[in-house]
């Protein structure tokens, strides 16, 4: 491959007040390549192609695009300059078709003032098809799985002919068959000569996909080098400057008796149809399955988040009728939520407000008056046990990472003495060194006779800490496999069955 | 605060008595400060009012500020607290609550020593007479009897009736059909001018052997529409009318044959309303319905000239506006408040002192139909 | 059409007992404001016949018509989430404007005294120029809200008390002493709220407005669903972000929305001038309350990005037939407001049980 830089980036310098985030940071990026951005979650990824992208302007440095040094100020200068970015965090009007989300702020124009709905059809499905993405341009956002939405976003970066796109964790809310038609895209996206920067945290993905491994940390380059020289523990040494033997930790819980006792639930309004099953204290229960297969609506459901059509769901022997969250939750239950930005954190709180809001009446003092010193304990307690980095208490919730986060609302359901945990992928969006910590989390709280029920898309997840692991298939349950003694193309194998 | 005030309004008194021994008619005004305090700046009559009143007091040289209530007691309770911290030694007040006693007394309470001039919306209600003026030594009230109007126009409109009867009637059934708008539930006036415009028009009718007018709507028990935001508005009257009309028709022989209105604004609304389906054009041709409003503003008195609308009764703005300055200066003089009332009550016919009252002075209404 | 038909006939067959229940409730729930609405007008129509007669129609479209332009313009500003509560005054304006612009020469009391004779063209100008006074207040609202990102009921509600202001001086101009402004050419009232069909022996008589407002509806119509404009509105509206991210104007568009709301305000205020012929201070009180109920009536919902022109003119005819029936029943006025409100609140909660009953 001969040396042909499409993008270069140089000395890059970024400082907020008391941070640098960016330290003399330079990336290039070759025509028709791959290159995989890696690091810790606050490593300096995100700030760096945000500098890109003008979203904040860097102290100091050069970008060029194709020798021509750029400095956008928004996000639609870099676009009509061919530089797209496909965002973690969708970002899309929901109430609108996908063909208006597609073409938004650039929609072909008839007699001047008229929108031609024709050729934005036309144009919607020529990608589409070049994509072979099946979803119908006149569909309304909303009404879509996330999975569909996802490759909605990459239509979109496409369609800008763009010569440089910015994948930022794009498979975090796809299956393993979605996550394929991915790579196809990218593999024909890059035999287009198109310059593909590539931040994710599975390590599996960038091995396959990647030709190029920038590994960054604290802000600086660690390492640059081709994909091939670079295993999977060289990574993860590089990103989190230790060596870390093992993925996952050792398991170390003992499943007791029966405790959770679901019979024949049903969805009202979801595809949920008589799931039955039963789970043990102090065990590790993994719920498989493609994206909308019933995975996340049977978790919602025995929260009474969803409405239940029929069914019922005993604890200890007890029926819990589960109507509302808050029965639930007074019934001894809690759920981390899918979507941790729309569902799950308060942003614009704080952190001892996030890690409380659950559990108030435990510090209500007099019936009325709300007791800051124990709410600060507690909180402390959560930050501690989580190992949750963050300067204060009063840090708001929107400037920690999304591993932090994640602890917070953890330490946030702890804290209301559940029985039972429902995990709704948990570790979506975190990083290595803090997956591994919530992967310890989770088997410590079963060490202590909780029942964790986990959702996950990442199959090596579930079989690396689940005892056992239920398979959804179009809302209905597929079978029931033994984590120790499974493999991931028999879980694969159940999960096609009512598809 | 107030032993300052007290003190600086009698030295004013006694320059001014000082002044009235060399120059008779000339007052020494130098020493007021008047807060003239407005229900709403937006009500048409009250502000033909308030532009006599500003013309007369500048004449005078008396200093004066306006205040906007906005239609709201609250504000205005507020504003004369306000003014009373800013040195106004004379407060002339134009209630929001039309015929609240207790909205009075909450200003005069803030008022404290102050003379007070309340004028034109009443300040005793129903039943609640010499309840607050006959209770205060400086204060007085500068208005019309609130039942005058209702009883002026009802009258206009019964000999108005008498003698065009057979023309009236529109579908010869031998009783008129009429339609009234209210201006406001809330208001003494609105109430009085509701009930008094069509009982003292039947007491007329009822001397000449002519049968009592007659609701055009008989499923609606109120006998009135009101206007919904209580501002006696014309695009209020305009929507009722036009929907009246869609229903009452000389087609259909059941035609609304008399519109009485609150006030002016209303009347011209309905007049609008009828103008569209054809009648009231003022060309002689088309059919003319007789319609009658209270106030006589500027545009009711052109409507009247243009013989689209048929009467309305005067509430006379300059004299309402010369009766408060003539009061405010006999204050400035050092009379006592009910001198001073009874003063201006001497200087025209069209004022008189109300019976039983030392302090209150009524403005007469006339009735006005272009004549 | 026929396969569609088919295909639903077969789908509620593969319905169990409960779900075939939920099917018809679900039903009767989405569109029970359309059911409310027929019952009421067959009841209304059962006591009084004359609620269905060619003049009682009319009369209901000509009411319409008088608020439609108003709710045409709040319903851009209620799918950006905001609202504008200023609508009120700057028609008041707007129509004190055009009553003093097109007065009768010949009038005892004029507010401008050198003014050309009303011709059609100095009406058009007026026309113009009122609007355009509307659309600087709306300017004035849309860059406060953009720029600063202001919530627009903090922007409009001052917007209101300043435009306020401004008609109480309007009202003092030339010794007018804020006394109503009428007497307006009879040029103007023929060209705006003369009829342009009469039908003597039916009692019926449309009016010139009813066509413009009709106009105004298609042309609104065009705007919202045919134009980038129209489309970026409603990005806007359903995710402020992604519209940016996506290189759409948004502080443009916000200013175009409130802009075009308050020139349309503008419109509203001219055809009020001539259709009342006399204009006070208070004329336009409280006008912005009925647009915005009639537009979430219509499903112009706050939570932003959602809603129609067909909604909008159905949620005016709404109100208008309420008003028009409630007073051919000679309901009391007291009542009419607590059926009102009730309405609104019974329309607003379906529409947003649609968005709910999602799991």
């Amino acid at each position: 491959m001969q040396q042909d830089v499409l993008l270069r980036m140089t000395d890059i310098t970024k400082t907020f007040p008391g941070v640098k985030a960016l330290d003399h940071v330079s990336l290039d990026l070759e025509r028709g390549t791959v290159h995989a951005l890696m690091g810790e979650n606050g490593a300096g990824k995100s700030t760096l192609m945000k500098c890109l992208f003008g979203i904040y302007s860097k102290d100091s440095g050069k970008i060029e695009l194709e020798g021509r040094e750029i400095n956008f100020k928004n996000s639609r200068e870099a676009l009509d300059n061919g530089v797209a970015m496909v965002h973690q965090e969708l970002n899309q009007a929901l109430k609108r078709t996908v063909m208006d989300n597609i073409w938004l702020g650039r929609y072909p124009k008839k007699g001047g003032v008229m929108v031609d709905e024709r050729r934005m059809y036309k144009d919607t499905m020529a990608v589409f098809e070049e994509l072979e993405i099946h979803v119908d341009p006149r569909r309304v956002m909303s009404t879509m799985p996330v999975s569909q939405r996802q490759m909605v976003e990459i239509a979109k970066a496409v369609s800008y002919n763009s010569k440089v796109i910015v994948f930022d964790e794009p498979t975090s809310s796809l299956t393993e068959e979605e996550v394929e038609h991915l790579f196809r895209i990218i593999d024909m996206l890059r035999s287009r000569g198109i310059g593909i920067i590539y931040i994710s945290h599975k390590m599996a993905e960038i091995k396959r996909i990647s030709d190029t491994i920038t590994v960054m940390r604290d802000g600086a380059n660690v390492a640059t080098r081709p994909a091939d020289e670079l295993e999977v523990n060289d990574i993860i040494r590089l990103m989190v400057g230790r060596e870390l033997t093992n993925q996952f930790p050792p398991k170390t819980n003992v499943p007791g008796e029966v405790y959770l006792k679901v019979q024949d639930l049903s969805g009202q309004y979801s595809l949920l149809r008589d799931v039955s099953f039963e789970a043990r204290r102090g065990e590790v229960l993994g719920l498989a399955g493609l994206d909308g297969s019933g995975r996340t609506e049977t978790l919602e459901c025995i929260f009474g988040v969803a409405t239940r059509k029929s069914g019922a769901v005993t604890l200890d022997g007890k029926p819990c009728r589960n109507r509302n969250p808050r029965e639930s939750i007074k019934n001894g239950f809690s759920l981390l939520t899918e979507e941790r930005r729309a569902t799950g954190i308060f942003s614009i709180l704080n952190v001892r407000e996030n890690t409380v809001i659950a559990s108030l009446k435990k510090h209500l003092r007099a019936g009325f008056i709300l007791s800051k010193a124990s709410m600060r304990k507690d909180t402390q307690w959560s930050i501690d046990a989580m190992r949750t980095k963050t300067p204060s208490q009063e840090t708001k919730m929107r400037s920690l990472s999304g591993g932090n986060q994640q602890k917070v609302i953890i330490g946030r359901w702890l804290l209301t003495d559940p029985e039972v945990l429902l995990l709704d992928e948990p570790t979506r969006g975190i990083d290595v060194g803090a997956k591994y910590e919530i992967y310890q989390l989770i088997l410590d709280l079963a060490s202590r006779g909780k029942t964790v029920l986990v959702v996950s898309s990442e199959m090596p997840e579930l079989l690396g800490i689940c005892d056992r692991i239920l398979v959804m298939s179009g809302g209905r349950l597929a079978g029931e496999v033994d984590a120790k003694n499974t493999t991931q193309e028999q879980i694969m194998t159940l999960a096609a069955k009512y598809v | 605060m107030k032993k300052i005030l007290a003190l600086l309004l009698a030295l004013t008194m006694v320059f001014s008595l000082g002044a009235a021994a060399f120059a008779e008619e000339e007052v020494d005004v130098s020493g007021l400060k008047v807060g003239v305090f407005w229900y709403a700046f937006s009500d048409p009559f009250l502000s033909t009012v308030r532009a006599s009143l500003n013309e007369q007091l500048e004449e005078a040289g008396i200093a004066y500020d306006d205040f906007d209530a906005n239609n709201t007691q609250a504000t205005q309770l507020e504003q004369v607290q306000t003014a009373v911290t800013n040195g106004y030694n004379v407060l002339v007040v134009n209630l929001v609550t039309s015929g609240s006693a207790d909205a009075a007394e909450q200003i005069l309470q803030a008022a404290g020593d102050l003379p007070v001039i309340f004028f034109n919306r009443a300040v005793e209600g129903d039943g609640e007479e010499h309840t607050v003026l006959d209770e205060h030594e400086n204060i007085s009230f500068i208005g019309t009897d609130a039942p005058e109007a209702g009883h002026m126009q009802g009258k206009m409109i019964g000999e108005f009736l008498v003698e065009n009867y057979d023309d009236i009637d529109l579908n010869k059934d031998g009783s008129i059909s009429y339609a009234m708008f209210m201006g406001d539930a809330a208001n003494v006036e609105a109430i009085y001018r509701t009930q008094y415009g069509v009982e003292d028009a039947n007491a007329v009718l009822a001397e000449n052997d002519k049968p009592e007018l007659v609701y055009f709507n008989e499923s609606n028990t109120d006998k009135y529409q009101l206007d919904p935001n209580g501002a006696w508005s014309n695009a209020a009257a305009f929507d009722f009318m036009s929907t009246n009309l869609a229903e009452y028709s000389e087609g259909n022989g059941n035609m609304i044959e008399l519109v009485i209105a609150n006030n002016d604004d209303m009347a011209l609304g309905a007049i609008a309303a009828l103008q569209a389906a054809g009648y009231n054009m003022g060309d002689g041709e088309s059919t003319k319905i007789p319609v009658f409003g209270v106030d006589a503003t500027q545009v009711a008195q052109d409507a009247i000239a243009a013989d689209q609308m048929t009467g309305t009764v005067k509430q006379d703005n300059v004299g309402m506006a010369s009766a408060i300055t003539g009061t405010l200066k006999g204050i400035a003089a050092g009379d006592a408040m009910a001198d001073a009332v009874a003063a201006v009550a001497e200087s025209d016919d069209m004022f008189s002192v109300a019976e039983g009252f030392a302090n209150k002075l009524y403005v007469a209404y006339a009735p006005f139909t272009g004549e | 059409m026929n396969g569609y038909l088919k295909r639903k006939t077969e789908e509620y067959r593969s319905l169990d007992s409960a779900d075939k229940r939920r099917y018809w409730i679900d039903g009767l729930l989405n569109n029970a404001l359309y059911i409310l609405m027929a019952a009421f007008i067959i009841f209304t129509a059962v006591v009084n016949s004359n609620f269905l007669s060619a003049s009682a129609i009319a009369n209901v479209l000509t009411l319409a018509a008088a608020s439609l332009p108003m709710a045409l313009g709040i319903g851009g500003c209620i799918v950006l989430t905001g609202t504008d509560l200023s609508g009120g005054r700057v028609f008041g304006l707007a129509a004190a404007m055009s009553a003093a612009f097109l007065q009768n020469r010949a009038a005892t009391k004029l507010i401008f005294e050198h003014l050309p004779n009303t011709t059609g063209p100095w009406i058009i100008a007026v026309l113009a120029l009122v609007m355009l006074a509307g659309a600087v207040i709306g300017l004035v609202n849309g860059f406060f809200v953009a720029k600063f990102s202001l919530h627009p009921f903090i922007v409009t509600l001052a917007t209101q008390l300043i435009t306020y202001g401004v008609i109480l001086m309007f009202f003092q101009i030339n010794g007018n002493g804020g006394g109503p402004i009428s007497n307006v050419a009879k040029l103007f009232k023929d060209a705006v709220s003369g009829p342009v069909i009469r039908i003597e022996s039916k009692n019926v008589a449309i009016p010139w407005y009813v066509v413009y407002a009709f106009a105004l509806v298609l042309i609104m119509w065009f705007v919202w669903n045919k134009t980038t404009f129209g489309k970026n509105m409603f990005a806007v509206g359903s995710n402020p972000e992604a519209a940016r991210v996506s290189g759409v104007n948004v502080f443009r568009t916000t200013v175009t929305v409130h802009t075009l709301a308050g020139a349309l305000y503008g419109f509203a205020g001219f055809v009020e001038a001539a259709r009342l012929g006399s204009i006070t201070a208070s004329t336009g009180l409280n006008n912005e309350c009925d647009a915005i109920a009639a537009c979430v009536i219509g499903g112009v919902s706050f939570v932003g990005g959602t809603g129609n022109i067909g909604g909008i003119v159905v949620g005016v005819f709404v109100l208008r037939i309420i008003f028009v029936a409630l007073n051919m029943l000679g309901i009391n006025p007291n009542l009419q407001f607590i059926i009102k409100g009730g309405i609104i609140l019974a329309a607003c909660s379906l529409d947003m049980r649609k968005y709910l009953a999602r799991k």
